[in-house]
């Protein structure tokens, strides 16, 4: 169930499966565009499995179109294989949540904050669950740390009209914006940002948990450079696997194509999938889900697997910039795939803002909030 | 006044703020077999201004950051509906106090269960408010009591604890509250003569 870039890398997965002499079975792909219209997704989940017989479903963009598959998942014991990154607080046996938990996307990203920019941010973001709950989670590792939420600014999903928000960040200098905008309102803002800061001659560091390449070249050039990002995946990644699915993804859609995190978060979703199906000897959902469980496999975005506590997956968080050629340079990635904690569960608050490496630099507790001083 | 029992559902008032279909028809149709009465309402709209005695709203419906998520707090009991358990999402919930829940998605069984946790504790809330509000009736007319201890200590040569006493067993012969008697004691600048009022 899907459509655009992760369908291409879904079909991309399926050929190379089918394809490939590791695997004694081949897909046979069934495919539902519910097209985003939140309640189509039921009846498309509904009909696959009633009309099709599907025991594996690969999709899902948006939470609130998971919520609307979940029921007939569990219901029907069937299994979603699930690409986004997502906000947490969720953990279905009939889900595998292949996108990032909040513990490995958001949270990296605000300790960099926090340590090597400011603890005074300004956050912009669509008015949804998505920004909701990334706020509340900055909101609440700042504020332990001493920092403070500068503003808190909502626009409805789709609203282009960013000019006021723009105003409001010019006149107010914030030290760092942390944008949760999705889709044209985010690609609106940042050129309306970068256009007013270049006037006005300001550096206000923009940080965002979305932002992927594909979305880079939507922006613009200009506008597009200096983000930071947060992902399990870039195209930048170093790596044999990763340059030989960056290869495979260009000779099947072009030089200039890039693939995305959710374009690759698909694609490992089929390989865990076919994985565990040729290790369980059946495609039965009981066997997948047992021989899926701390199977790792050495995907272009690293080594991933599922942790059966909890269905979600090992995954490397990294942080980048953006650069010119609408591409990311990772400047910060974790030094082992970390464990996924999709309820925040050992989220440490006190461990953050006095860093032990850093404790010796005896100014204040702040002292390693380090300020971009102009 | 006899209390409406929370287990008799049967004429009551039930708005429902919901967006789902396949909800509102699980909801509907259990809501009828109970034999309440149903309203529906859009949750992109502001709250009705017609009386109910149960809303059962979709919290997934409401945006949190909106002028909507605050008017709610309407009164009535609300049963939450609950889809995303974000704790964004459960702190707005939170603010409404709910006065139960259920989890999405529906089925035929919990609602009434809902229903009746509901209607106990908005009872509950409204016998604990009464009780709070004589309480503080008390607490304002202890200056009274306090005074009319005086009255009877100086007036009739006693301590405070048999002032007090007299006060309390005169009160109770004569059926009235310690703070009625205490007024009309300071009324009458001694004890009153109460023969007249003994049943």
């Amino acid at each position: 169930m899907m459509a655009g870039e992760m369908l291409k890398s879904a079909v991309m997965a399926i050929d190379e499966i089918n394809q490939s002499d590791a695997f004694d079975f081949a897909f046979v792909p069934h495919l539902r565009d519910p097209g985003g219209v939140v309640s189509a997704y039921h009846t498309a989940c509904a009909d696959l499995i009633r009309d099709e017989h599907v025991d594996h479903i690969v999709g899902c963009y948006t939470s609130a179109s998971r919520k609307q598959v979940i029921p007939i998942v569990e219901r029907t014991e069937r299994l979603l294989w699930h690409p986004a990154r997502y906000e947490g607080f969720e953990s279905s046996d009939n889900v595998i949540y292949v996108g990032a938990a909040p513990n490995q996307h958001v949270v990296p990203l605000v300790r960099y904050m926090l340590d090597h920019i400011s603890g005074d941010v300004f956050c912009i973001g669509s008015n949804y669950v998505w920004t909701w709950e990334t706020n509340r989670v900055i909101r609440e590792i700042v504020t332990s740390a001493g920092g403070r939420i500068l503003a808190e600014r909502l626009l409805e999903l789709g609203e282009t009209a960013v000019d006021h928000i723009v105003k409001e960040i010019i006149d107010r200098k914030p030290p760092v914006v942390f944008n949760t905008l999705v889709g044209e309102s985010s690609y609106s803002f940042m050129r309306a940002l970068h256009a007013a800061t270049t006037r006005a001659g300001l550096m206000i560091p923009m940080l965002s948990c979305s932002l992927c390449e594909p979305e880079l070249k939507l922006i613009g050039s200009a506008a597009s450079v200096g983000c930071l990002a947060s992902s399990a995946y870039f195209e930048s990644i170093e790596g044999s696997e990763n340059h030989a699915f960056v290869a495979r993804w260009k000779a099947r859609h072009g030089a200039d194509s890039t693939p995305s995190v959710d374009g690759q978060s698909t694609y490992v979703c089929v390989m865990l999938l076919a994985r565990a199906i040729c290790r369980a000897g059946s495609a039965d959902v009981g066997a997948v889900r047992h021989a899926a469980a701390n199977h790792r496999y050495d995907s272009p975005q690293g080594p991933v697997w599922v942790d059966p506590d909890n269905n979600h997956c090992f995954l490397t968080p990294r942080l980048a910039r953006s650069v010119p050629g609408c591409q990311f340079k990772i400047f910060w990635e974790a030094d082992a795939p970390e464990r996924p904690d999709p309820y925040l569960s050992n989220l440490d608050l006190t461990a953050i803002g006095t860093r032990p490496e850093k404790s010796n630099d005896a100014i204040s507790k702040r002292s390693n909030h380090l300020r971009v001083v102009k | 006044m006899t209390r409406p029992s929370p287990f008799s559902v049967r004429g009551r008032r039930a708005l429902m703020v919901m967006r789902d279909e396949r909800e509102i028809s699980i909801v509907r149709r259990q809501l009828n077999r109970l034999g309440m009465t149903i309203s529906e309402h859009d949750p992109a709209e502001a709250p009705p201004d017609e009386p109910v005695d149960v809303i059962v709203m979709d919290a997934d419906t409401i945006p949190i950051k909106s002028d909507l998520a605050t008017l709610w707090k309407v009164g009535a009991p609300i049963i939450a509906l609950i889809g995303t358990e974000t704790p964004s999402r459960l702190k707005w919930l939170l603010d409404l106090q709910p006065a139960s829940f259920l989890i999405k998605p529906l089925r035929s069984a919990g609602l009434y269960t809902a229903l009746v946790v509901a209607f106990d504790s908005a009872q509950r809330k409204i016998d604990e408010a009464a009780y709070i509000e004589r309480l503080e009736d008390r607490i304002r007319s202890r200056r009274v009591v306090f005074a009319a201890v005086l009255q009877v200590m100086r007036g009739h040569d006693l301590s405070e604890a048999d002032a007090f006493t007299l006060i309390r067993q005169t009160a109770m012969r004569h059926r009235t509250t310690i703070e009625q008697l205490s007024a009309e004691i300071i009324a009458v600048g001694g004890m009153p003569n109460r023969t007249t009022r003994t049943a």
